[in-house]
């Protein structure tokens, strides 16, 4: 008897073992969080205590509204459900939209991956790392996806650097918009850091196209670093600097921070749902440090996942709450942008 | 180059083969069954291809593209009917020589043909996506609005039997397309507050409704498979030695077949014609044509299967299908990430060129198979249907929930079925319908994008110009010679019906405008302007419907009588079809209840002795081996099937609907 008492007690931490684990992804297969799901899902059945098996489950639909309210509702928070998360998930909750049913805030994530966003230019409109050729220009058009989802910070982005002739093409998605860019049709555009040096840095080479700057790395301190990819492009804050004569701070600073983790520090995310205990949090996190010890994750990761390191811990909870729950100053912020384009979406 | 000879050798592993070879066996069916063609084929394969790594999709998806117009000759030849719309013209000569005892001839002349078509077309393909980067970049916004435009009208102008009926087929298509989010300004049209209308229905449901259900109800009601079985072995060479000598019609048909196909929106709802009137204005004797001469088998094959090749192109380059199949090809590329456009011949080059050597081996493949068991192959015609039918309708119903599993998608189903029934029977044009769908948000983006880069000065573009050109010689030379017969719909039966059904569809464009009068000019201009196009284009062709039936004289002016051929018509039984269409609804019901795996069985059993008693080793045979893949399906993919009431009470495996875990 109490041999068996024993027994019961160490299987108390946590133990996955015989059970198979459900990884919710909102989206289509082959999208993008799908691939990161896809590439986690060994190491993951690798080093979770008891090695469940892990099966992906793709929800897709409404703008990946229908997936998450689904993992909302059904997701048990013994740890055989996780979730995965990407920017727009997030920009959804962040904006308001009223068909979300998800409290994205309160989740437990176990890791984050980041992003970088680049903006460039054609070499014949601007010196590289220049603005002031542009703000000149009476029309800058540039590709908007659509406002309601995360090109709406393109928006205040070029607001803020005082682009007064910048003017929204609807309704490109990012590679149309890159080869209508290249056409001569559109002035500046934008591309994430697998495109970026896939697509963009040869025109680079060639000299047709010029860096203009990059969204920047936002620290767990809050200070801003440059993309490695583009050592020498200038960071948000540091263009704004240069635009306005003053530092980036205030309102202005805490939009940065809110868009920077929506955009950029959680571009695709894995969570717990929110009742989930801490020692299966834990048990996850380990899992998670353990995978990028890994020396086949550590071969196969950058070009699967691009070259930003993986944020795991409790820094990673702050970004997500940053990014899901805009303050009202940032909303303000926002909608001001919005009007004064002439969009009828508001961020609620 | 270099990239050229990694995809071949990329397509010659175990697994790539693998699919491609599976692609093009479920394509060569598929075109063999009268009436379906590759939009079938590609609609059924689609909601499982994305789970698949992008070439092996693409390897499958180009597979069951290719063989269609190869194998659709076994009914053409054999039954006299088209097995794809692109072999109408086959039957001209084919059923002829099939009724004098040359089946086998003409199959070999139609498939060698066919090979050597489809060969060349590939071949011209790989040509010109070196030439393809300054054809993009020539192409902005403006030019490309042309282009979808031009497309749009000359699909309307010329796959529907009336030229009226199949541009106003078109603009429903782009106002069924423009339901949804407004794509500049986020605000829901015509989607009562649904979530499932916000995202717009999904195209693979849409082709699946449109083209596959019509046709198999129209051949439950063909009571079909009439067809003999191939008796003669005799006659391969001979068909072979036809070819052979007559290399140089090969040639200029695959080009003449190459350049249609290239056209965007031509794409190959013509192009057998087309290949077969060249050669009647080519040859001195035409004595023989219609009775049996095997040129008139080796022309408008060849021409079908390169135009395959001439299709791609548009397709790949800029993202406007030609025909039906091309936009479920389109809707596979977004599945599994791939975006038409530049990256095909820069980023992507590999999978392009996979695509081409796929093509290429899978048109060989198809006609090495048809020639090597034709015997065999040309017995399916004898299936009888009630067998076939069934058991397409669980695939049909399994592929639609696999997409989304969603079970608003059978709604949505059996609606563009519905749909599709009843354009096919009143001789409206499918196509047109589900290209129009297809382009609507692009043509919308395109003319907000094009109104703000150039506003109206894209006009004086050069090739804006040339485009304009091209577009109009083209409509007014194929217009002429389609319509130069005047057909007239006195033996239509049942006129009322359809100017009832005309009614309804002036419904369309009138809610479309009332619902969305109210919302932001940005996201209404395009509906509205869409909706009273399409509301004058119904009425006028309503009112000569009743011109028609009164048989009021001013009918008789030329203009008129033009507006007046095909106004009505009529497909086959329409009571028996929606009689056949009720039972589908019927399994619907019994998904409900039961779950998909049970009610597949019982629908499969009760079909098939409803027809036939005598059938029951059939049906349990049948429906036992359909059980046997589905539960080795859900083990392998971890799929799960629609779930019926039934589970809810009692317990049941889950893969037969019980619950999770």
């Amino acid at each position: 008897m109490s041999l068996f008492s024993f027994v019961s007690v160490a299987s108390a931490d946590v133990n996955f073992s015989g059970k198979t684990i459900t990884w919710v992804v909102p989206f289509k297969e082959g999208g993008g969080t799908s691939r990161f799901a896809r590439f986690i899902q060994p190491f993951l059945k690798k080093y979770l205590p008891g090695n469940p098996d892990v099966q992906i489950m793709h929800i897709p639909g409404g703008g990946a509204i229908k997936g998450s309210n689904y993992f909302e509702k059904n997701a048990k928070a013994d740890g055989t459900f996780i979730f995965g998360c990407s920017t727009s998930v997030i920009v959804n909750v962040a904006t308001g939209n009223p068909l979300v049913k998800y409290n994205l805030s309160e989740y437990r994530p176990v890791v984050l991956l980041p992003q970088n966003t680049h903006w460039f230019t054609r070499s014949d409109l601007a010196e590289p790392h220049d603005l002031s050729k542009i703000k000149e220009r009476k029309l800058v058009l540039y590709a908007l996806k659509t406002p309601a989802s995360a090109d709406l910070f393109h928006i205040w982005i070029y607001d803020k650097l005082g682009i007064k002739g910048a003017k929204p093409i609807p309704g490109l998605s990012s590679s149309g918009g890159y080869q209508a860019f290249l056409r001569g049709e559109i002035h500046l555009s934008s591309h994430g850091a697998a495109n970026y040096v896939k697509k963009v840095k040869p025109e680079i080479a060639k000299g047709k196209v010029v860096d203009l700057m990059t969204l920047g790395i936002i620290g767990a301190d809050g200070s801003v670093s440059r993309n490695p990819l583009a050592p020498n492009a200038p960071t948000f804050p540091e263009m704004y600097e240069k635009v306005n004569g003053k530092k980036l701070a205030g309102a202005d600073l805490e939009a940065y921070y809110a868009i920077g983790a929506a955009w950029s520090q959680a571009s695709k995310a894995m969570m717990l749902p929110k009742d989930a205990s801490d020692e299966i949090v834990k048990a996850y996190r380990d899992a998670a440090i353990k995978m990028t010890n890994d020396p086949e994750f550590k071969a196969k990761a950058e070009k699967a996942l691009g070259p930003f390191p993986l944020i795991i811990g409790e820094e990673a909870g702050e970004i997500i709450k940053k990014a899901a729950v805009f303050s009202d100053n940032t909303k303000k912020q926002l909608n001001a942008v919005l009007k004064k384009h002439k969009f009828t979406y508001r961020v609620q | 180059m270099e990239q050229l000879l990694a995809a071949l050798f990329q397509l010659f592993e175990p697994t790539h083969l693998a699919f491609l070879f599976a692609g093009t066996l479920l394509g060569l069916i598929v075109g063999i069954l009268p009436g379906m063609g590759g939009t079938s084929g590609l609609a059924l394969v689609l909601p499982f291809v994305f789970t698949m790594e992008p070439s092996h999709a693409l390897a499958m998806m180009i597979g069951v593209l290719a063989p269609t117009t190869t194998s659709d000759t076994f009914p053409a030849v054999l039954m006299g009917v088209p097995g794809t719309s692109g072999s109408q013209a086959t039957v001209m000569d084919g059923f002829p020589l099939s009724k004098k005892g040359m089946a086998a001839r003409a199959l070999s002349a139609a498939f060698s043909a066919s090979l050597l078509g489809g060969v060349f077309g590939a071949l011209i393909l790989s040509i010109s996506i070196y030439y393809a980067i300054p054809i993009i970049m020539a192409f902005g916004f403006g030019e490309q609005f042309l282009l979808v435009v031009l497309a749009l009208l000359m699909v309307g102008a010329l796959t529907g039997d009336n030229l009226f009926k199949g541009i106003a087929s078109c603009f429903l298509g782009l106002i069924i397309g423009s339901i949804g989010t407004a794509p500049i300004t986020g605000d829901p049209r015509y989607t009562f507050d649904t979530l499932y209308l916000l995202e717009g229905v999904p195209l693979v449901v849409v082709g699946l409704g449109l083209f596959a259900i019509p046709e198999i109800v129209g051949l439950l009601d063909a009571k079909g498979s009439i067809a003999k079985s191939l008796n003669t072995k005799k006659g391969w060479f001979t068909g072979l030695k036809d070819v052979v000598k007559n290399w140089f019609l090969v040639l200029r048909c695959s080009t003449l077949g190459c350049l249609v196909g290239a056209l965007p929106g031509l794409g190959g709802t013509v192009v057998d014609w087309i290949a077969y009137s060249h050669l009647k204005q080519t040859t001195k004797d035409t004595s023989q044509f219609g009775k049996g001469d095997i040129r008139g088998v080796i022309a408008p094959e060849s021409a079908n299967n390169a135009k395959e090749g001439g299709a791609l192109i548009p397709t790949l380059i800029f993202g406007i299908p030609g025909s039906g199949n091309k936009v479920l090809l389109l809707g596979g590329f977004v599945l599994i990430g791939i975006e038409p456009g530049l990256d095909m011949v820069t980023t992507n080059l590999d999978l392009t060129y996979l695509m081409i050597w796929s093509l290429a081996i899978a048109n060989i493949l198809g006609a090495g198979i048809c020639m090597g068991f034709s015997s065999q192959i040309s017995k399916f015609t004898l299936v009888p249907y009630y067998i076939l039918a069934p058991v397409m309708v669980c695939l049909i119903f399994f592929a639609t929930f696999n997409f989304n599993r969603d079970w608003y998608d059978f709604i949505g189903l059996m609606s563009f079925g519905l749909i599709g029934i009843t354009f096919k029977n009143f001789g409206w044009s499918r196509p047109a319908l589900l290209i129009g769908f297809f382009l609507s948000t692009k043509v919308e983006l395109l003319s907000y994008q094009t109104q703000a880069v150039y506003g109206l000065s894209f006009l004086t573009r050069p090739v804006s110009i040339i485009l304009i050109i091209l577009c109009l010689a083209t409509i007014v030379l194929l217009t002429k010679q389609k319509f130069d017969k005047y057909y007239r719909s006195d033996f239509v039966k049942g006129k009322l019906t359809q100017i009832y059904y005309n009614i309804i569809l002036l419904c369309l464009p009138l809610s479309m405008i009332w619902f969305t009068i109210n919302l932001d000019y940005r996201a209404n201009l395009f509906p509205i302007s869409l909706s009273l196009i399409a509301f004058f284009l119904l009425t006028f062709i309503l009112i000569i419907k009743i011109a028609d039936l009164k048989n009021l004289s001013f009918l008789n002016y030329t203009i008129i009588k033009f507006a007046r051929s095909n106004i009505f018509e009529i497909g086959g039984n329409f009571k028996i079809q929606i009689y056949y269409y009720l039972s589908f609804i019927g399994f619907l019901l019994m998904n409900f209840i039961f779950g998909f795996p049970i009610a597949a069985a019982l629908f499969i059993n009760i079909f098939i002795l409803f027809h036939n008693r005598k059938a029951y080793v059939s049906s349990i045979c049948i429906s036992a081996a359909l059980m046997v893949i589905l539960w080795a399906l859900s083990s392998l993919l971890t799929l799960q099937f629609p779930n019926g009431l039934i589970g809810l009470f009692i317990d049941l495996p889950w893969w037969l609907g019980g619950q999770l875990n």
